[in-house]
């Protein structure tokens, strides 16, 4: 013990000047220590910089050799039931600590556990993280004195704990106080996993809520409810109404495949119908898209209705009736505004946009498809039979379209080329 | 809606002419003829004396009479009306209504020559102190013939008073006010019930439902109000609204069940439904397309008797009270012996006293020759006598702690009865909005030529201004003339009279500069509107109870130091409320919250809900 611990303050100690001295010199000495160091030594093989470390970043850039992982491999073989959840993986952690008694080479162990998590579906479970850390031997890496502190005590074994704790936070997995225990046992309450673990602690119950428009953790299977929740998502009034127009025919029906019987679902508020009663049918209405939506990993393709921003000559000037209010009057007859210096508007420039009258999140992007949204909105607006409707649909709906997710923001104007002449009196004659 | 105002009184007076002529050869003239509404004026910082002091008298031979007329109503209502089996039936008893024809109650402002009793508005305010002690019963006599057959009254032509204000007056047929509808509150403009004419021009077709009708089940006589086509002027076809009378008996007139409501469950409230009722040209009231202001009009002129019923309902209330905190035992002692409870019979008293006094100089300045346009007045004493009881309802049931509270004694019925009064003949927060912007289109006209010159930067008025300015920062001393040698107000009631002035004049500056800082945007503040309004029912209440006061002092009337107290109170209460309240108006005034207020409920209503997470709720 005193032995190797001599040997390792040593180091510690090199490195430290090293990394003071040089950042050229960091790590360079150690990096060709095999990763099972005879004796269990746990050392540092990767170059190491306390600050690049703390920064988050994508969880998987696999820093040990490949072959290296092979060891423990056979420990995350498929159980005989062939199922990846979280019992087989907990009887692999545990089978690592029942037989490897001195935990040889339990750093890479975690590492590959880490990176086996998601395929067991417990990537986001906390004891599961606790049990990682439980496998790192105790007391044996805490700092004992004022240089183990301010020399980085046990480096590889310190980033592998902040690695654990990376992946907790790139899952939104908040630490409980038994993960501060065990750190606490295993490195001490001056180290780096610590300080990650506070700074986990304080930036997460802020960060946790800073969405305004916060997306369920398990959004739905199923199209049509996705598809409803998306639509809810982009929606800002609380009394639109999700009409589902078309379910999808079961997976197993020949026709699956057939994109007329996909699913359709529309969103439209009441105030979107009124201004769609009092549209001037002599303009036409367009349906546009399809525009993405990201819902956390999913994407989902909507398509809207919307008209031309009228023309200024166009627009009717909202004027008070002049017997309108039984009980006040609603307009004072005097020669003035509100004066300048009582006027707190912004100078703001605003675009004005044409009225959007409805959204649909369909299965299939083409034009039989959203006819029947079309068709389908005709029962509740009877407006729309006298109202032309153009199609306006871009290319390929497989791809992301340049333009954000949006509802408010206009489409670029698709190329002419793509615009289909013929469809208006395609719609008119099928409307008629 | 711009000329509302003036027009309002032009075609109050022609409508009124009758029946005022007749109320003026009853009525001894007691004021001069007015030169200017009263509260109007105070918008602009001025009392119009001579409108409210000296309190109005009745003449001996009145006071008699109504004296005479009022025993047996009392005497009915006292022993023989059963409030609380008329609140647990949800009915009137059919012999109780007869009761109530035969005492003429059903024709008390319908003049004389067609039947009724043909009250001023200062008798009719008196009976209705009476009539208030049982509301299903006031309620359904003020729809009757406060809103119900008013329309007739004032709008009516020769004939259609002739044919039936006399069975009206006599209770044959009740009477009721059709204008709310589903998709119609205060909102004229979407009345969907339409009458159209007839091929043959000799009547009109009326479609369409009202809801909320009361005395919708029991009436014969509808007051219609209907959207009709309108030739204009210019030639065009517009959609205007058009009073009609319908009979029942015109046919295809339906109501629905009545509705069940939380207090006045003995009033009948229900959904009436005209399906191509005939109602014949002849039945139009007032002009075709003229059936806005006739709904103005009688709404407007309806308000006032509120003062006196609730005054009525509170002094009962106070004396049931009273009984009780005198003779229940605490720790050994009465309740009235404690400081609590004592403070809460106070403010009943002054409440009822400054209602009172609010509604009785009102139903004066109705009754005074000239027609003055009283509305705003009308709806303070509305807003002030409604909240009034709902407060002093709620504070005599805290000092009959659970007893209050039991269906045994009548006070949860009470509490009950008077919250429609924030609600119905114009919610108190509509009423606000109409007193305070009819005030300020009226300061506003006067001001308009000294605010253009400001804007252009004329340097007289502007040195005017910034000196007036100056010195009320120094502190001037506010005279109005109400105290002094020629004083209106007994010296007594000084401290109170100084107390008006100063919020008087101040409140003339405040809209002065409201009216310079927002201009006709003022229309969208409601918050200012509100605090507006507020003060001015308050510089309102102050002028009736110093003027009320004043004059018992100078006759000695019985008890008068008490009045004084009650006066005293009110005033400088409602002199620190307003002070408050002015200060609030200013501009980055740290009172007024109002940026705060808006964000809140802005917030609350993007959600739609209560937005802060539960207490305990945690993040991890």
């Amino acid at each position: 013990m005193s032995w190797a611990q001599a040997i390792l303050l040593a180091r510690g100690a090199s490195r430290g000047w090293g990394g003071i001295c040089s950042t050229a010199l960091t790590g360079a000495p150690f990096s060709q220590v095999p990763p099972q160091a005879p004796r269990g030594l746990r050392c540092s093989a990767a170059a190491h910089n306390p600050d690049s470390s703390l920064v988050p970043h994508p969880p998987e850039p696999p820093r040990r050799p490949v072959k290296a992982l092979a060891v423990h491999e056979e420990l995350f073989r498929p159980a005989l039931d062939g199922a990846r959840n979280k019992a087989n993986f907990v009887r692999a952690v545990q089978n690592f600590t029942e037989y490897n008694v001195h935990k040889r080479g339990h750093v890479d162990f975690i590492y590959l556990a880490l990176r086996k998590m998601r395929e067991y579906g417990v990537e986001r479970d906390l004891s599961v993280y606790n049990l990682l850390l439980d496998i790192f031997p105790k007391e044996v890496f805490r700092p004992r004195n004022i240089f183990h502190s301010i020399f980085l005590h046990y480096p590889r074994q310190q980033e592998c704990g902040i690695a654990v704790l990376e992946q907790m936070e790139n899952h939104g997995v908040m630490p409980n106080k038994e993960t501060e225990f065990l750190l606490l046992q295993i490195f001490g309450r001056k180290s780096y996993p610590m300080l990650k673990l506070v700074r986990m602690k304080l930036w997460f119950t802020r960060f946790k809520n800073i969405n305004p428009f916060p997306v369920p953790r398990d959004l739905p299977q199923d199209p049509v409810d996705l598809a409803s929740l998306a639509l809810q998502h982009m929606e800002p009034d609380l009394s639109a109404r999700v009409t589902t127009y078309q379910m999808p025919l079961l997976k197993d029906s020949p026709d699956a495949m057939d994109p007329t019987e996909t699913h359709i679902v529309g969103i439209q508020s009441p105030e979107q119908q009124s201004a769609l009663a009092r549209h001037d049918p002599a303009r036409p209405i367009f349906v546009e898209g399809p525009f993405s939506l990201w819902l956390r990993d999913k994407c989902v393709y909507y398509h809207i209705l919307r008209a031309d921003l009228l023309p200024p000559e166009e627009r009717e000037v909202e004027e008070i009736p002049e017997e309108w209010n039984i009980y006040y009057p609603m307009q004072l007859d005097l020669a003035y505004g509100r004066s300048s210096w009582d006027d707190y508007e912004f100078n703001i420039d605003e675009v004005e946009e044409g009225p959007v009258f409805a959204i649909c999140v369909a299965g299939a992007h083409d034009q039989a498809t959203l006819a029947k949204w079309i068709q389908g909105l005709q029962e509740t607006n009877p407006a729309l039979a006298r109202i032309p409707v153009v199609f306006r649909l871009s290319g390929s709906s497989g791809e992301l379209l340049p333009s954000s997710s949006e509802l408010e923001e206009p489409p670029p104007p698709p190329p002419e080329g793509q615009e289909e002449e013929d469809s208006q009196q395609r719609q008119q004659q099928g409307q008629s | 809606m711009s000329g509302c105002g003036l027009f309002l009184c032009s075609v109050a007076a022609r409508f009124c002419r009758a029946p005022a002529a007749f109320t003026v050869i009853r009525r001894p003239l007691l004021t001069s003829p007015p030169s200017r509404a009263f509260a109007k004026e105070l918008f602009l910082g001025k009392i119009q004396k001579k409108e409210a002091f000296p309190f109005p008298e009745v003449s001996r031979d009145e006071l008699n009479e109504i004296n005479q007329f009022l025993g047996p109503v009392e005497k009915f209502f006292t022993e023989e009306v059963d409030s609380r089996k008329i609140d647990q039936e949800g009915k009137i008893p059919d012999e109780t209504l007869e009761k109530l024809k035969s005492l003429g109650l059903f024709g008390m402002q319908v003049p004389e020559e067609y039947g009724g009793l043909g009250l001023s508005n200062t008798m009719y305010a008196r009976l209705a102190e009476v009539i208030g002690l049982d509301a299903s019963i006031a309620v359904t006599l003020a729809a009757h013939q406060s809103i119900g057959l008013k329309g007739i009254i004032l709008a009516g032509s020769k004939e259609q008073k002739a044919r039936y204000l006399p069975r009206l007056a006599s209770g044959e047929h009740v009477a009721a006010f059709c204008l709310t509808e589903p998709a119609s509150g205060s909102d004229a403009a979407s009345i969907r019930t339409r009458a159209t004419l007839s091929a043959d021009k000799s009547h009109y077709v009326l479609n369409g439902s009202k809801v909320w009708i009361t005395n919708g089940g029991l009436a014969n006589v509808f007051t219609v109000f209907a959207k009709t086509e309108v030739v204009d002027s210019d030639g065009s076809v517009k959609d205007k609204i058009t009073a009609f009378i319908v009979e029942r008996d015109f046919g295809g007139v339906t109501n629905g069940k009545p509705e069940d409501k939380m207090g006045i469950r003995g009033s009948n409230t229900c959904e009436v439904h005209f399906e191509n009722t005939r109602v014949p040209v002849e039945n139009v009231l007032g002009e075709v397309g003229g059936g806005f202001k006739v709904a103005v009009n009688i709404l407007n002129s309806g308000r006032f008797s509120m003062g006196s019923m609730v005054a009525g309902m509170l002094k009962k209330l106070i004396e049931m009270t009273a009984e009780y905190a005198c003779t229940r035992k605490q720790f050994n002692r009465n309740l009235s012996e404690f400081g609590l409870i004592q403070e809460k019979f106070a403010l009943m008293a002054q409440k009822a006293y400054v209602m009172e006094s609010m509604a009785y100089l009102t139903a004066a300045m109705l009754d005074a020759p000239g027609f003055p346009d009283c509305s705003i007045e009308a709806a303070m004493v509305k807003v002030f006598s409604s909240e009034g009881a709902w407060t002093c309802v709620s504070e005599a049931l805290q000092i009959l702690g659970s007893s209050g509270y039991a269906r045994d004694y009548p006070y949860e019925r009470l509490l009950r009865d008077s919250r429609i009064l924030l609600i119905f003949e114009g919610t108190n927060e509509i009423l606000r909005m109409y007193i305070a912007l009819t005030g300020l289109q009226h300061a506003g006209r006067i001001l308009t030529a000294r605010v253009k010159e400001l804007k252009r930067g004329n340097v007289t008025t502007i040195m005017e201004t910034v000196g007036q300015r100056l010195r009320d920062s120094l502190g001037r001393t506010v005279d109005l003339g109400l105290t002094g040698k020629l004083g209106v107000v007994h010296p007594s009631l000084v401290d109170g009279a100084h107390k008006l002035e100063e919020n008087v004049y101040y409140f003339g500056r405040s809209v002065e500069t409201l009216l310079l800082r927002f201009g006709k945007t003022i229309v969208e503040e409601q918050l200012v509107l509100k605090r507006v309004a507020n003060v001015l029912i308050n510089l309102y209440g102050m002028t009736a109870v110093l003027s009320r006061a004043s004059r018992s002092i100078r006759l000695g009337l019985r008890d008068q130091d008490h009045e004084v107290l009650l006066a005293n109170i009110f005033c400088s209460e409602a002199y620190h409320q307003n002070l408050f309240t002015l200060s609030q108006l200013d501009k980055h005034s740290p009172e007024n919250l109002d940026d705060m207020v808006k964000k809140v409920s802005q917030q609350i209503l993007e959600k739609r809900a209560y937005i802060c997470t539960h207490p305990l709720d945690r993040t991890s």
